[in-house]
């Protein structure tokens, strides 16, 4: 009927980017990421190097590209799997009710007092630092996130005639959650999953900028910042193009999120 | 002191208030009465100058000898609490609940008229005596969630009183209460007009407390005045058949519980049309039990009546 | 009001003895040997059985928690593996660095998004508003690190007004100030760019509210009426965020003080996980963690210090 909001559009197109640049480093990257080129460090953009080369000479563009890969893999591992566990847990809260649904609740609260850094600092300090442990940290505090959500959601679900009605029936709460709930909390789901998308990117970025996400050779933007960091008196550029990156990848899952969310819920358009 | 003549306002989605003529001399109480959304708020954030900002004024309205009808806020600040002021219909709402009432009523003392903090205290003291607030040391110190509606409303006025303004606009100042606390309200704004020779404009939708309250009567429906004059007389000997319906329809001072549908006009089926859907012409049209062809397209002029003015087509060419 | 504050406490202490269970059990029960990542792969199984029973590994995991935790509550968070010195010395040195940078940012994310927000509010569907919407929207997609190292790529190494990094010591006030300013700008943006939205929309709605038209009516004027009526009756949703924010702060704290080189728990963290110095790293995360439940407990608290009705009810 109407045409998608316009956040949305121009939030998918800068996604579609990041996606596209990731996709295409899985099979093709203008130089292999990792291979040095001393005598042409610092190079300028040019026909062959499109952004230029760092302080050993590799690529920008092909670095930047398997950032994207690195970046959306762990988002959207830790997405999925905080997703879908809490998702779980939330919706198994609102299903039981009762004492279940509050210490479920009680525990998401305690999930909180845990910001991603800290968490990921502790599994690095316990296992020494990597992109899983990363994904996993950026995974357990999507766990609470999901649960209010979804739990909230379900809720609401649970008190419809038509869910009632399937009670007075005798039909299982497994039951019922499959057929009724997940269908009517699923826009809620997706919304904070786009908008999650957009955190994981952040952080996983911070991570690796700190050492406790991608190590070396693997790039990252934010390992990629780190390095340029030092190098700031020499070449400022190569300081620019990854936080670039990240910018338009955020800003993008960002927009798409404020888009679907005035999709699935128009009542909320007037205010923002 | 103040006089609307040929007020106009027009909102995005129509015209609001068309046409109205109105004048208050000093001390002057005049009624404003109509249906739910008759315009009588509209009128009353008109003559504050507090009308939506994406309303346009036409017509003209002057206060002092001054042309109000394109001030600019600024001018009109200026002139709020001290020479009009205006209570709202929701006493409830219309405290800030998380201020002391004291506080709130001293504000513009401080602000507006520069007092010290002490001296406002006592002005705010004397104004809760005034409004007949009982322990008003006590009440200055309460929150608004800790009075009653009838202390509320006390509170409401007596805020509107702090600058001493000439005129106050009372819009639905009884609606929210029980009818014994809305006589009292009623009787304590006729005495505040008295004692300080206060212009008020009463806006209600109960015909009683308007003739209890003021002198004059004027009648409105879609934006149109309908029908004014001497209060009692129009009352007794309606020329409009809006205000004979009206009359009519009179509901029992039964007192309603908060959130209970207003009581319909029993004589007067439906209610008033959105503004964008009132007739060109007669804004009654439609409703009008005695309704006429040409009502709907043509504009009845206000005609003399016995007791004031009429705007009805059956009153020209010495209709009955 | 006392009994509410007494019951609130309850559950603030209750979370922080959980939290100090949950960082326990990370550190400690998952499969992993100390021993094997300070000393190594080549290392002799003696070496590290010896290096286990230095550490007081080899006791229960209980035990050892009751120890962690009973050291704790008076201050002994033990002897850092690595530094050789009590970790409670090693924190007293740099916690005095991380909450002036906390305190800082969060007080400069409070007046930028109270200005920006409140000003978007007054001016509501008019360009003022939309641009703000719209550098808040960018600025939210800004990581504060990279926002540090455009600041300094621009104030330092451009223009060469301010250090790049570096921490002179409290010993020098003015010097001090001057290496806080970036990091506390990097800190603060970012945070306030969400804060603003909070409060604008906040303050949109309060603005509906009746008594607004009533300040309205007595001739005040905009700006009186919106940070003295709309301001206040905003405040609850704002609040819920700071809290919110703090933790952002506290941890964003962590990231900036490596990127401008401040001797602060932050950086301190980093040395012992490099130095795999376990003790003090959970020591550490106890601390942060505890300051973000803090944080929110306090603003459990403000809520009802605000709002005139709550404190009514929570008699
Ligand atoms: N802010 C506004 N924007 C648009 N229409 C309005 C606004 N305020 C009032 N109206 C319309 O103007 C008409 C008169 O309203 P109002 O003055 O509130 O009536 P009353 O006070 O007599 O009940 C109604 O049709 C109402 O819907
Ligand atoms: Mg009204």
């Amino acid at each position: 009927m109407s045409r998608p909001p316009a956040n949305l559009l121009l939030g998918g197109a800068l996604v579609a980017l990041a996606a596209l640049a990731a996709l295409v480093s899985l099979v093709w990257t203008p130089f292999p990421h990792a291979a040095l080129d001393v005598a042409n460090k610092f190079a300028p953009p040019s026909a062959e190097h499109w952004l230029g080369t760092d302080q050993l000479g590799r690529d920008l563009v092909s670095q930047l590209m398997v950032g994207a890969a690195n970046s959306l893999a762990v988002a959207l591992a830790a997405v999925a799997l905080g997703g879908g566990l809490g998702t779980a847990l939330g919706l198994a809260a609102s299903a039981m009710g009762g004492w279940v649904e509050d210490l479920a609740m009680r525990i998401c609260d305690l999930g909180f007092a845990f910001p991603a850094l800290l968490f990921a600092i502790m599994l690095a300090a316990a296992f020494g630092p990597s992109l899983a442990n990363a994904a996993l940290a950026i995974a357990f505090i999507n766990v609470p996130v999901f649960a209010r959500v979804a739990r909230g959601a379900a809720n609401q679900v649970w008190v419809r005639e038509f869910v009632l009605a399937g009670r007075a029936a005798g039909r299982s709460r497994l039951a019922l959650t499959l057929d009724h709930i997940v269908p009517n909390v699923a826009a809620a789901v997706i919304v904070q999953a786009t908008i999650e998308f957009a955190v994981a990117i952040l952080a996983e970025a911070a991570l690796s900028y700190l050492g406790l996400g991608a190590q070396p050779p693997s790039p990252s933007w934010g390992r990629m910042l780190a390095e340029a960091q030092t190098l700031l008196w020499i070449e400022p550029m190569l300081a620019i193009w990854p936080g670039l990156a990240i910018v338009v990848t955020v800003l993008g899952f960002g927009l798409m999120g404020d888009g679907l969310r005035d999709l699935a819920d128009p009542r909320l358009v007037r205010e923002r | 002191m103040l006089q609307a003549t040929s007020l106009s306002v027009r909102l995005p989605a129509g015209e609001a208030l068309r046409g109205v003529d109105l004048s208050l001399a000093p001390g002057e109480r005049v009624g404003v009465v109509g249906e739910s959304g008759s315009g009588k708020s509209m009128l009353g954030l008109a003559l504050m100058g507090m009308t939506p900002a994406s309303a346009r004024l036409s017509g003209r309205l002057t206060l002092d000898g001054r042309d109000m009808t394109r001030a600019r806020e600024r001018d009109w600040r200026a002139l709020r609490a001290r020479r009009i002021a205006m209570i709202f219909q929701e006493p409830m709402a219309a405290l800030n609940p998380l201020r002391r009432v004291g506080t709130t009523v001293m504000e513009p003392l401080r602000v507006r008229l520069g007092l010290t903090r002490a001296e406002a205290g006592a002005r705010a003291l004397a104004l809760f005596n005034e409004v007949g607030l009982p322990d008003p040391a006590d009440r200055l110190r309460q929150y608004p969630h800790e009075l009653s509606g009838g202390q509320r409303q006390r509170a409401l006025i007596a805020l509107a009183l702090a600058c001493d303004p000439a005129i106050l606009v009372a819009d639905e100042p009884t609606t929210a209460l029980d009818a014994e606390v809305a006589a009292r309200i009623v009787d304590l704004l006729v005495r505040l007009s008295r004692d300080r020779g206060m212009a008020l404009v009463f806006i209600s939708h109960d015909l009683a407390a308007v003739a209890r309250a003021t002198e004059r009567l004027v009648v409105l429906y879609g934006g149109d005045v309908v029908e004014r004059g001497e209060v009692g007389a129009v009352l007794a000997d309606p020329r409009h058949p809006y205000t004979r319906g009206l009359i009519a329809a009179r509901p029992r001072p039964a007192p309603r519980a908060p959130g209970a549908p207003r009581p319909r006009l029993a004589a007067i089926p439906g209610s008033v049309p959105p503004l964008a859907d009132l007739p060109a012409g007669c804004r009654f049209a439609g409703r009008c039990p005695v309704e006429r062809p040409e009502c709907a397209a043509r504009r009845p002029a206000p005609r003399p009546t016995p007791h004031g003015l009429a705007a009805c087509h059956l009153l020209e060419e010495g209709a009955p | 009001m006392l009994l509410f504050l007494l019951r609130r406490t309850v559950g603030f202490l209750a979370t922080l003895l959980a939290i100090s269970v949950i960082v326990f059990a990370v550190m400690n029960l998952l499969p992993g040997d100390p021993a094997l990542t300070v000393l190594g792969i080549d290392s002799t199984e003696d070496a590290r059985a010896a290096l286990r029973a230095q550490m007081g590994l080899d006791r229960p995991a209980a035990e050892r928690f009751l120890a962690w935790i009973g050291g704790a509550l008076v201050g002994d968070f033990g002897t850092s593996w690595s530094f050789g010195v009590p970790v409670a010395g090693l924190i007293a040195e740099r916690l005095p660095l991380t909450l002036s940078l906390a305190a800082s940012g969060m007080v400069v994310t409070l007046v930028v998004a109270l200005a920006l927000g409140m000003a978007a509010a007054a001016n509501h569907r008019r360009p003022g508003d939309w641009a703000m919407m719209l550098l808040s929207q960018l600025g939210i997609a800004v990581p504060a690190f990279w926002l540090a190292i455009l600041l300094v790529l621009l104030f330092a190494v451009t223009l060469r007004w301010l250090p790049p990094g570096g921490f002179p010591g409290w010993g020098e006030p003015a010097a001090a100030a001057s290496s806080l300013i970036l990091p506390t700008i990097s800190l603060a943006l970012v945070q306030s760019a969400v804060l603003a939205r909070v409060t604008r929309s906040a303050a949109l709605e309060a603005m509906r509210l009746d008594f607004v038209r009533t300040a309205r009516a007595t001739g005040l004027s905009p700006a009186r009426i919106l940070w003295r009526h709309v301001l206040p009756n905003a405040l609850a949703p704002i609040v819920t965020i700071v809290g919110m924010q703090f933790a952002g702060v506290v941890t964003g704290a962590i990231v900036i003080e490596n990127v401008f080189y401040l001797p602060g728990l932050g950086r301190l963290i980093f040395q012992s996980i490099a130095n795999r110095d376990l003790i003090t790293v959970q020591a550490l995360v106890l601390m942060f963690a505890a300051i973000v439940v803090a944080a929110n407990f306090l603003v459990d608290v403000a809520y009802v210090l605000i709002d005139p009705r709550l404190k009514a009810r929570a008699t």
